[in-house]
């Protein structure tokens, strides 16, 4: 169980008849469980397109999408419940604005459980559950939405997500528009969320340090087509960085950088600055 | 959305692309108030062959200004309903009895299902409205069988089918001119003709720009929104928000999940926006100098010449008949 993609199209057309399209012939698997997928590639891509037919609310125009064993075609099916679908894979969308409507952030966050069919008891601990879970504390139940800074205000909105305790959780860039720090503590989050509950995580990112500390798989996609999918070690190593205009993390374009000027031996595939630091240290020891 | 072409502008280079839309906005003033002046059918088929004319030179497709006229067509419809039902003048055409009764009800409620089912393969939708609306004539006519729960006297005059008629094709033109500005001209030079034509009315109070500039940018907004609400729909659509399913109840607290966010989108856009002009230094109510100024060409001379002597005929026609 889980998602499968099965050479899956999809067409924009607009009415000067050119058509346009986002993806196309993807293949894809994403299992139910387990996963913490990094889903890269430069503006345009067809990322967010990608995403959106993750939980049914894009429908192929070509292939098909495999939801938890339901069967997305082109075509609507009225056999299947499509809201379900939303409630197995949750889908935080990059600008909280989109979605926070409510007078306080608890009713906010009720919102998702409550349309599901879940007694407003239970929405009522739900809401507890997911706003602890981003890191927010109790105090910030009674207040308004609106009156919040831009990163809690993402953080209520992964709330209101979680809250519906979906398997599978896709986030669009939640980490664009913080400052650093926000953007750490934010990866931190996740990746706490991901080792206690065993979700699968999807998260679409265009920070290339945080996919190769963080990530256990990487999906590249370029103008639509998908051109990698494996391991982060195995992206950076390769020369598939280059052919989809992406970037190098830092701890490793710096010490590509002190090899060539200094003519060290580094081995430059290092996580996190620490650990670079250490390698430096070590083949400074040596020489 | 796309569908929609009535108020639409659709990018070409045809003649009417070339003229000033100044001219464009008082040729159409001007030929509407002749479709108004004209006064039998035989006018106006002449007419509607004149917009055929002008449509061909232009090299607009007739297909794409009948596509327009499809919102319309309901309204077409009633009117010649109307038109037909209630004047009772002139001779009287045919007289009939309609019966409303147990048969004729069902019956008449079997043809309704058929049109639907029918409606769901077909092409010929405007076809098969009209078969469904003679079916339904007929049925209440023939099926007389007692008691009637309802009758009345449908009594069809002369001169109903002649102004029913009538005033069909008089819209048909009107919605032809109309769109032909629509089609052709784009809204900001659209609004921009409308502010030039509108200058002298600042001597009693009214500022043309600023009525300009408000249509431009809500006329700009328009899809911005649109794009809008639809990110907000798929947002709430993830949260369990299903917008096409659901009871009367919840779907009042989707509405306001949608519109809330609007709203406030729509806030943020719009202060956005006012500090953007404010730092290009725009000042509301200062002169301001434009990219495109309108230049009247030797097509508009010529337009305005055609337009003058349509004008002109029909005036003639008026006096003379």
């Amino acid at each position: 169980m889980g998602i499968r993609f099965r050479n899956v199209s999809h067409e924009y057309s607009s009415y000067t008849k050119k058509t346009y399209k986002a993806i196309q012939d993807i293949n894809l698997s994403i299992e139910g469980t387990n996963e913490f997928i990094a889903l890269v590639g430069h503006t345009g891509s067809g990322k967010s397109t990608l995403a959106k037919h993750m939980n049914a609310l894009m429908f192929p125009t070509d292939g098909s999408v495999e939801i938890f064993g339901s069967e997305v075609t082109k075509k609507r099916n009225k056999k299947i419940k499509y809201n379900d679908l939303r409630r197995q894979v949750g889908l935080v969308f990059q600008f909280p604005e989109y979605q926070l409507f409510e007078e306080t952030v608890e009713k906010d966050i009720m919102f998702g459980p409550l349309n599901f069919k879940v007694d407003s008891e239970k929405a009522k601990t739900l809401a507890r559950e997911a706003l602890s879970l981003v890191g927010l504390d109790d105090s910030y139940l009674n207040r308004n939405p609106f009156n919040l800074s831009g990163g809690e205000k993402k953080r209520v909105s992964i709330a209101g997500i979680l809250a519906i305790d979906p398997k599978v959780l896709v986030l669009d860039e939640p980490t664009s528009g913080l400052d650093p720090y926000g953007r750490q503590v934010l990866m931190n989050l996740f990746s706490d969320i991901h080792k206690k509950t065993n979700k699968s995580i999807i998260i679409i990112t265009h920070d290339m340090d945080l996919v190769y500390r963080y990530f256990k798989r990487v999906i590249v996609l370029k103008d639509g087509e998908l051109t990698f999918d494996g391991t982060p070690d195995k992206l950076f190593q390769s020369d598939i960085i280059e052919q989809n205009h992406l970037d190098l993390p830092n701890t490793v374009k710096a010490l590509k950088q002190l090899n060539e000027k200094l003519n060290l031996n580094l081995d430059v595939y290092q996580k996190t600055p620490e650990a670079a630091a250490k390698e430096v240290r070590r083949v400074m020891k040596h020489e | 959305m796309n569908s929609i072409i009535i108020g639409q502008y659709i990018p070409g280079n045809g003649f009417f692309y070339k003229l000033d839309p100044r001219t464009k906005i008082i040729a159409i003033f001007f030929l509407m108030i002749s479709v108004f002046m004209l006064q039998t059918i035989v006018q106006l088929l002449i007419a509607i062959g004149i917009a055929v004319v002008i449509l061909l030179i232009g090299r607009i497709s007739l297909f794409k200004v009948v596509r327009g006229l499809k919102p319309i067509f309901i309204l077409l419809v009633f009117t010649f309903i109307f038109q037909i039902a209630l004047n009772t003048e002139g001779t009287v055409l045919s007289t009939a009895t309609m019966h409303f009764n147990l048969y004729s009800i069902i019956s008449a409620v079997l043809i309704f299902v058929l049109w639907r089912i029918l409606l769901r393969f077909g092409k010929f939708k405007i076809l098969l409205f009209l078969a469904f609306a003679f079916a339904l004539y007929f049925n209440f006519r023939y099926i007389t069988f007692q008691p009637d729960f309802y009758f009345f006297q449908l009594t069809i005059y002369e001169k109903g089918v002649e102004m029913s008629v009538f005033v069909v094709l008089r819209l048909l033109i009107i919605i032809t001119l109309t769109t032909v500005l629509t089609l052709t001209t784009k809204p900001t030079d659209l609004t921009q003709g409308l502010e030039r034509l509108m200058h002298p009315l600042k001597k009693i109070g009214f500022n043309s720009e600023d009525f300009a500039l408000i249509i431009s940018i809500s006329l700009r907004y328009i899809p911005t929104i649109f794009d809008e609400a639809q990110k907000i729909m798929a947002a709430q659509a993830s949260r369990g928000a299903d917008f096409s399913e659901g009871k009367l109840k919840d779907k009042l607290k989707q509405i306001i999940s949608l519109l809330v966010p609007m709203f406030i989108i729509a806030f943020m856009r719009s202060e956005e926006l006012a500090d953007a002009m404010e730092s290009r230094n725009f000042v509301p109510g200062e002169k301001r100098t434009r990219i495109n100024i309108l230049r009247f060409s030797i097509i508009d001379i010529y337009t305005g010449l055609f337009t003058l002597a349509c004008f002109a005929g029909t005036i003639l026609v008026k006096v003379m008949l």
